[in-house]
Parts: structure tokens; sequence; C-alpha cells
């Protein structure tokens, strides 16, 4: 059993970073993805077809971007983390071969409804530093070490 | 001209709302874990996850708005399966612009979800590279069997000339 480390609400402090998370858009990655999503669109796995509609390679459906963020979010706020909210724009499209780095800092915190919420502002770039994502945000619900 | 149709826009405000047959299962958080190479034992480490604050596995947060085994429909030519509003709108090129989540609270392997889409809006945008663009808002609504709202997921699709 791996443990994840907790980041507590208290420990917090407005500036952190988040640990970047890399990802490879292997061919095997995107097949997974549209699997475990039954999304057997033929953008994320077939060469052929994309490039008749005018793309170079299979590439990421939208929301594995979403996802890849949220799993970031939940590894960083660790066992008892709740991602409460996340949104962002699609800036470029995440094509096969591809490497991306995530990357996120907490620009707020607050406590309502009885939650206490880390706010996070993240990032998605390609490894050459070209842009993903577009106003990329998110709210991650912390444990609080004195409850 | 523009691209925005009478008929075209007769669709904002159209529902649809589509009865998963069963519910999600453990198995789904797992896989849709490895796919992403997230290992984080609250989706499929169930010692770990009582101890927490969520009391069992909870599926990774986005699972749930992806909802193409839902819709049950056989693939189109293109091989899609899932959720499609069939626009009026020529064949241009479709382009996902973003979604916005709210997460209500976690998902569990026994949910059995129900989902409701509604269009909210429908506008256009010149664009000096590509002409008109066509921005299409939509909604969607996860419920589970006892009607608990689980999520909700704005999406922005957009389609070019």
């Amino acid at each position: 059993m791996t443990e994840l480390s907790q980041h507590f609400f208290e420990d917090v402090t407005v500036g952190d970073a988040l640990p970047n998370l890399e990802f490879t858009t292997s061919l095997a990655a995107l097949v997974m993805y549209a699997g475990a999503t039954w999304d057997f669109h033929r953008y994320h796995y077939d060469p052929e077809f994309v490039k008749k509609v005018g793309m170079p390679a299979p590439f990421m459906d939208g929301q594995m971007l979403g996802a890849l963020m949220s799993g970031m979010l939940m590894n960083w706020g660790g066992r008892d983390a709740f991602v409460r909210r996340l949104s962002y724009r699609q800036r470029s499209t995440v094509f096969e071969g591809d490497k991306i780095v995530l990357s996120g800092v907490v620009v707020g915190k607050s406590q309502e409804a009885g939650r206490s919420l880390a706010h996070i502002s993240l990032n998605v770039t390609k490894d050459d530093g070209s842009p993903v994502s577009r106003d990329a945000t998110a709210s991650v619900e912390l444990a609080m070490r004195n409850l | 001209m523009t691209r925005l149709t009478p008929e075209l826009l007769s669709w904002v405000g159209r529902q649809v709302t589509y009865h998963a047959p069963e519910s999600l299962g453990a198995a789904s958080f797992r896989y849709f874990a490895l796919a992403l190479q997230d290992d984080n034992p609250i989706y499929h480490d169930q010692d770990y996850a009582t101890a927490s604050r969520h009391g069992g596995v909870i599926a990774p947060p986005t699972l749930v708005c992806e909802t193409n085994q839902i819709v049950q429909q056989k693939p189109n030519a293109d091989g899609y399966i899932g959720h499609h509003w069939d626009l009026p709108i020529g064949n241009g090129r479709f382009i996902r612009g973003g979604n916005e989540y709210e997460f209500h609270q976690p998902v569990r392997p026994d949910d059995r979800v129900d989902v409701t889409w509604t269009l909210l809006d429908i506008y256009e945008r010149p664009s000096k590279q590509k002409g008109s663009l066509v921005f299409v808002i939509s909604e969607a609504r996860y419920i589970n069997q006892r009607g608990e709202l689980l999520a909700t997921n704005r999406e922005t699709n957009v389609y070019a000339p």
C-alpha cells in the first residue's frame, strides 16, 4: 500500500507549488484512456482517419486533460482530499508523441460551508513550452489538522 | 452572413437524459486510474480508503463526467458512441473549448448514474484565422440512484466552418 502524504489546510501557504506531473502521450496511453471511458472515436487511435480530417496524428480527448489535472490535485491533497471545482480552456491539441507538463500553484485559501479549500492555478504546456491550457483553476478540499 | 440559422438556434434549451443500466463498479475506477498512470490508493485500496474521510474507495473525480457507456447507442461512422447534439451546422471541424466541473460528492462503486444534458447557449464569434466560429455551451448534471447530485459539467464546444 502506498501512503500518500497529506497536505493539511493549515499547512498550505499561498505561493506553494504543487509537484509537476509529466505525461507522455503514447498511442498506448490514448488507447487505454479511450477504453476506460468507452470513447471509441477514431480520433484517438486511427492515424489514417485523423489525416483525412486534417490532423497530423491521433490526439487526446479534451477531458483527459481534466482527468490528469484532477489526478494531480488528488495526489497532492492526499488521502482525505477531494476536488470540488475544476475549470480550464484548451488552447492546443495534444497529439500522440507529445510530452506534456502539468504545474500548479496555490493562489488562495478559504473556508466556506464547512469546507476548507485551497485554490489552485494550473498550467499545462508541451515540453517545448507551448501552452495547452488557458485559465485553468481548481478548488481542492483539504483535511484539517486540528479537527 | 451569420451561421446562426433559426433552425440551429431552436436547439437552445433542448434536454436529454440517459440512464445507466448498472452501477459503475470499483473495477471502472481502477481502469480509469491505470489509464492515467495514477496509483493513488484512494481509488482502489479498500483498507486505505476505509480509514479515510471518504470511508471507502471513490472514483477519480472526472470519471463520472465521461458517460459514453450510459448512452447505449451503436458506434457511428467515426466509432463514437457517446452523447452528441445532432446540430444543423455543417461538417466543419469540431474543437473542444473547455470544461467547468463542480464535484458535489465523491462517486462510489455502487452509484448508478443518470445524466441530463441541456443545451444552454449558442453564439457566434469571428476569428481571423478560421472564419466564423460557432460556440455551443452545454451542461451535464449527474445524479445517482438516490437522486443525489454528484457533479455538473459545463462544456464549451466550437464548430469551425
